[in-house]
């Protein structure tokens, strides 16, 4: 049985899930936890919050599968990630993030200035340059950049035309290698972007 | 056809460094105008290094039993209360524990209290006052003149 829905689409594990079987969950639960799991970590920077959101989208669809509509021609992947990009944004409303980057000093006074920063305050510094990306920037990256999803699918995802979607990620790119360029390329010719 | 340093750019951005994993309809002739220029070449490897900062980004992998703790947290569904009279009243009896026997019981004497009670309350004479008593002879208080002296 269980290796017979290995081999099931989403789609069809879903309606399953529907007659309320387990294992048709778990199966879906396995191949795409994780997943979900990278999201929701980059967009709340947790992982003890990114396990609970994608543990809270999975049990809502445990207990209300009729919730995704195969009808509306979405994939599932798409519908979920929506789904759980949702609880993220909501999280971070409620929780303030953290200011992360606490006790980094940027270097305003002399852009371009060396400074030694060791690995932590280089990924806090990064972590705090890409949340300071207007929200649609952020999913546009998150998406396209850090999950490898194609325009199409980030674009619906998000639910913006293609060439809007292409429009975020050039943006988000170029604010990100000016401010990355600025805070840590430390001026020197090989670190221009 | 090739595509000129602008477009080059803009899809550098958009598709990112390794021009080999472009949309195929636009790869071939990506990868001809790149041979081709020592600046885009320089760009590319810019943009090869950018993505290398981006890479450093922290990430923590999940715990190895988050796909076994989300199942074990999905608790059978509770099914839709049916609103069905004859549903609720067996439920009822399920739930009191009480024969049909000790039912029929309850019920009769509660019948006969009722019969009792309407009867006793039809055959007493109300103690109401009617609305007649109850007039106010508003029309006779407006016309009184007063006595006269």
């Amino acid at each position: 049985m269980a290796i017979k829905l290995l081999h099931l689409d989403d789609e069809s594990l879903i309606s399953q899930i529907q007659e309320e079987s387990r294992e048709a969950f778990a199966t879906l639960v396995n191949r795409h936890s994780k997943r979900f799991y990278r999201i929701a970590y980059r967009l709340v920077s947790s992982k003890d919050d990114a396990e609970d959101i994608v543990q809270d989208a999975f049990l809502k669809l445990w207990n209300r599968p009729n919730l995704w509509d195969p009808g509306r021609g979405t994939k599932f992947t798409t519908w979920f990630y929506r789904a759980v990009i949702n609880l993220c944004l909501d999280h971070r409303k409620k929780k303030k993030l953290v200011n992360i980057s606490e006790g980094i000093e940027f270097a305003d006074e002399k852009p371009g200035a060396d400074i030694l920063f060791d690995l932590h305050q280089k990924q806090a510094l990064l972590e705090r340059l890409i949340c300071e990306l207007p929200e649609r920037q952020q999913l546009a990256i998150n998406l396209c950049f850090y999950e490898g999803l194609s325009n199409n699918e980030a674009a619906q995802i998000i639910g913006v035309r293609v060439k809007a979607l292409q429009s975020l990620i050039m943006r988000a790119k170029t604010t990100l290698k000016y401010k990355v360029e600025r805070y840590l390329g430390g001026g020197h010719d090989d670190h221009e972007f | 056809m090739t595509m000129n340093f602008k477009q080059f750019e803009e899809k550098l951005l958009m598709y990112g460094a390794d021009v080999r994993k472009w949309p195929k309809n636009i790869r071939w002739s990506a990868l001809k105008t790149l041979e081709s220029s020592p600046e885009l070449q320089k760009l590319v490897k810019n943009e090869e290094r950018f993505e290398g900062v981006l890479n450093t980004r922290k990430f923590e992998e999940p715990s190895k039993d988050l796909a076994g703790r989300i199942v074990a947290a999905a608790l059978p569904r509770k099914k839709k209360a049916q609103r069905n009279f004859g549903v609720f009243f067996s439920d009822m009896l399920s739930e009191f524990s009480l024969s049909r026997r000790a039912l029929t019981a309850v019920s009769v004497s509660l019948i006969f209290i009722l019969i009792v009670g309407f009867t006793i309350g039809y055959s007493t004479p109300s103690r109401y006052a009617s609305a007649e008593q109850y007039e106010t002879h508003l029309e006779d208080f407006l016309n009184y003149e007063g006595d006269v002296l």
